[in-house]
Order: C-alpha cells, then structure tokens, then sequence
C-alpha cells in the first residue's frame, strides 16, 4: 500500500468530476490522504462511517483502488486494512463533544469497474457510478445517487431519497421516509418499499421480471411504454388508483383469477402479454399508472 | 385445544415439554406441527450461534472514566470491581437480548400470522380472519424499549443530526402503526392493512435497535 497527499485523479468523466468537486464542502482546512490499493480481482470494499459524510465510488480502468479521506479536523480516526482483495475503511468518533461539523469524514474513491460495495454513513450522500457487482448501501438521513450500475443492488435508508438513474441487475430498496425515483431501468427484479416516501418507477419492465412497489402514505407513480408486456396489480387500503393508461389495460387473460378484498381499492390488468409481474400498494396513497408519451 | 392456544401454551409454558393437549392437537394439525418444527430449528439454529465476543477492557475504563467526569456515576472506592463492570455489561446485554426478542416476536408473529390464514383457507374455516398474538404483544415489547431510549439518547451536539432524524421517522413509524391499527379496528378482515401493520413493527423494532447501537457507541 502506498499513500500519499495529492490530488485525485478522476482519469475519465471530468465533466461529471467537475461537478461533483464543486458540490464538495469547500473546506480550505480539510485535511485530504490518498492511499492507493493494488488489487488483483474484484475486490470488495467495506466503508463503515461512524461519522457523518459522503462516499463517492466512481469506476475507472484500472487494477487499483484509490481511497481519498477528506477530514475537516481531527476528531475522526480512520483506519483502513488491505485483506488481499478486501479493503476495509473504518471512521470512528474519536471526541464525543465535538461539534456536527468536526466529525465528517467523506471519502472519494476510484475502483475497477468490478467491484463489490457495502458502504454505510451517517448523513451525506452515497454516490455510486459505473461499477459493476453486488452493493449494500446503508444511510440513515443521506441520500444514495446510483447511475448506470449494475448488479444486486439493497439500499437501506432512514430518511434519506434514492435516485437510481440507468441501473441494472436486482434492486431492493427499504426506507422509512425516503422516496425512490428509478429512472431509465435495465433491472429484472425491483422491490421498494417505503412508509412515508414516494416512489416513482420510469422506465421499461424487463419480460419475466418482478417488480414490487410500496408506499404507506406516499405515492406511487409508474410509467411505462407502449412496448411493455406485464401484469398489473395496484391495490390501496385507503388511497387511491388513478389509471391513466386504461386504453393499454385489459383484463387479465391468464393465471390466477384475481378477487378484490372489498375492503381494498384497487384493479388488475395486463398489458401486452403479461410477461412481467407488477404488484403496487399503498396505504393511504395515491397510486398512479401512466403510459409514456 | 385450538391453534391460537398452543401458541400460547408455548409461549407461557415453553417447548420442552410440550403440555399433553397441545401435543395431542400437534398430532392432529398439520400447520401447528410445522410451528412446532420450525421453533425448534429456530432454537436450534440460536444455540448454534458463537457466542458474543467480549468487548475489550480498555472500553470499560474509558466507559467509568465518562461515566465519571459527567456525574452520572461517583467515586467508587470501596465498591468490588466486578460489581460496576457486570452491571454495565449486564445492561448492555439486556438492550442486546431486548432487540433481538423484539426482532424474534415478529419473527414469531409473521409466522403465527401465515399460518393461520393458510390454515383457514385450507380448512375452508369462517371468513373471520383471527388476529394472531403478536400484534397484541408486540408494543408490550417496544414500548419500554422506546421510553428508555428517549431517556438514553443522548442530548450532546454530535449526535444531533442523526438522533434528530432517528426520532423524527420513529414519530412517523408511530403515527403509521396507529393508522393501521385504526383501520383493522373498522376492518379487521384488511389483510392489506395488517401487512402494512406488520411491517411497521417490523421497522420500529428495526429503528430501536439503531437507536440503541448509536446510544451504546456514543455513550
């Protein structure tokens, strides 16, 4: 392992690097480490923040992992461990009193596009983009950006939003307030679940897959092309169903014969040969079923 | 003996032995004999575990030594070493042992809940749903829980953030399960509403325990 006190560098994307490095906290006192990870594999990175902070995962080409620590003072302990592959970040309060901002702890790192992920913070967002392989995010009041990742991908939020822009693979994601936008999925197997957050699934429904979506109070939007073959079960306990797409919806010609509870609000349907599976439910919620334009 | 009593009879009475009559409806009840089976790989499965490991000693003289510089314990002398020790280590267990009984309860209660409307639908019974144990007992479980922790949280500047948003969804959890249990008042066949009922327990107790890790590491 070698470490040492320079820049990063972000290799390619810099347009979105730039961005990202101007919606850094612009702290002149903070200190930044890098230390660099030779791997040989996919390797998996384990990132636990006690600390409050954000964690930026970009792919690049690379055998190699890059970690930069940026620390506002020194009142967070970093400790990192190479295990061949397995690279394990671990930020600890070191000052019980200090104030919010002196405990942050935010890392940047560059991994080789395949690379397994189980980060965790406090608050600060997780931003994850173009990695390939299995991922556990977990947040309590920060929000996760993913952008074309692929893989089995679980989120664990308190409060904190997911955005999921391009991805890939299976997605399971679990919130108390938290909303979940998907936009422009590739993902065969979505569950989202959220109790006060709203949820808005845009895009495509892969034939054979299952997607599952829940919210207790808030809404859930989905929208969806006119190519788009699956079944669909929206159902409310007190909300509501606002179908907008009742020209695409015929009744279920196949499988189970559907009963509605009388105690529940809600309606079957199937679009194109019903190659998909679509469950959505709220509570008090509204939900409502769109075509694309 | 009916199903919803031999759950109670286990959980009052335990596993081993089972009493004669729950045994003789086991011989008869089929989803009742998987419970059965399925506590005892569950118990199994426990005494399988490796046991905790212990948290090192330099934790608890750096726990006394706060502990001491805020007032909230005194001067010691006199008092065995031991003593102290075990009971800090004796209430960290305790909140330990609380969320996993929580997290066990509704495991237990989900179960109860599934084999029930799988036994009725079955047995072609009376649409009458009935409501399983759990969701009875399980606030006798939380609520204490969550009264000690809004003592426990801890008040200083580091934390607030996060403990601010912890509490802040637990208000939204609570606010939910009342919801819910409003509805299966005027409902008590909404399955929906017991789902969704059984999954905000199921977060709270989720959320509890967060809040007992956070108040375990900042404290």
């Amino acid at each position: 392992m070698r470490m040492r006190t320079t820049m990063p560098n972000w290799g390619s994307g810099l347009a979105a690097g730039a961005l990202l490095l101007a919606a850094w906290p612009p702290d002149a006192s903070a200190q930044r480490l890098e230390k660099h990870f030779a791997v040989k594999g996919r390797p998996v990175v384990v990132i636990e923040n006690v600390a409050n902070g954000r964690i930026e995962v970009k792919a690049w080409k690379n055998q190699e992992v890059v970690l930069t620590e940026i620390q506002p003072s020194n009142k967070v302990g970093i400790e990192t461990e190479q295990a061949g592959d397995r690279i394990d970040v671990i930020a600890n309060v070191l000052d019980a009193s200090a104030q919010p901002s002196e405990i942050e702890a935010s890392f940047q790192l560059s991994v080789p596009e395949q690379t397994e992920l189980r980060l965790k913070t406090q608050t600060g967002l997780i931003y994850v983009e173009q990695v390939v392989g299995d991922m556990e995010l977990r947040s309590v009041a920060g929000d996760v950006h993913l952008k074309e990742v692929s893989g089995y991908i679980v989120v664990r939020t308190t409060g904190g939003s997911l955005v999921c822009t391009q991805c890939s693979g299976k997605l399971d994601f679990q919130s108390i307030s938290g909303n979940a936008q998907i936009l422009q999925p590739a993902l065969n197997n979505v569950t989202l679940r959220t109790t006060s957050g709203n949820i808005l699934f845009d895009g495509d429904f892969i034939r054979t897959g299952i997607y599952t979506m829940s919210s207790g109070k808030g809404n859930v939007e989905v929208r969806f092309s006119g190519n788009d073959s699956f079944d669909l079960l929206a159902q409310t306990t007190r909300g509501s169903v606002d179908n907008q797409a009742e020209p695409f919806l015929k009744p279920d010609s196949h499988g189970f014969k559907h009963l509605a509870s009388k105690f529940t609000k809600g309606l079957f349907g199937t679009v194109g040969g019903g190659l998909a599976k679509v469950d959505l439910s709220s509570f008090s919620g509204t939900i409502r079923i769109r075509k694309r334009d | 003996m009916k199903c919803k009593e031999v759950g109670l009879a286990i959980e009052q009475e335990g596993l081993l032995p089972l009493p004669p009559a729950a045994k003789a409806h086991i011989a008869e009840c089929g989803a009742c004999r998987d419970m059965v089976e399925d506590f005892f790989a569950i118990v199994h499965a426990a005494h399988a575990m490796p046991a905790e490991v212990e948290p090192p000693a330099r934790l608890w003289v750096s726990l006394r030594a706060r502990l001491e510089s805020e007032g909230i314990i005194r001067d010691l002398a006199g008092t065995p070493r031991g003593s102290w020790l075990q009971a800090i280590s004796a209430f960290f267990r305790s909140r330990a042992v609380a969320a996993a009984t929580v997290g066990l309860l509704i495991l237990a209660g989900a179960f109860l809940e599934v084999r029930q409307t799988v036994n009725i639908s079955q047995t072609e019974a009376p649409a009458v749903v009935q409501t399983g144990p759990s969701n009875e007992d399980i606030p006798t479980v939380l609520d204490p829980i969550e009264a000690d922790l809004s003592n426990m949280m801890p008040a200083n500047s580091m934390a607030a953030p996060v403990n601010d948003s912890l509490r802040q969804n637990l208000r939204i959890v609570n606010s939910f399960i009342a919801d819910c249990k409003q509805r299966i008042q005027e409902d008590p066949q909404d399955d929906l509403a017991r789902e969704y009922l059984n999954s905000a327990y199921q977060q709270k107790a989720e959320l509890l325990a967060a809040m007992m890790d956070r108040g375990g590491s900042v404290n």
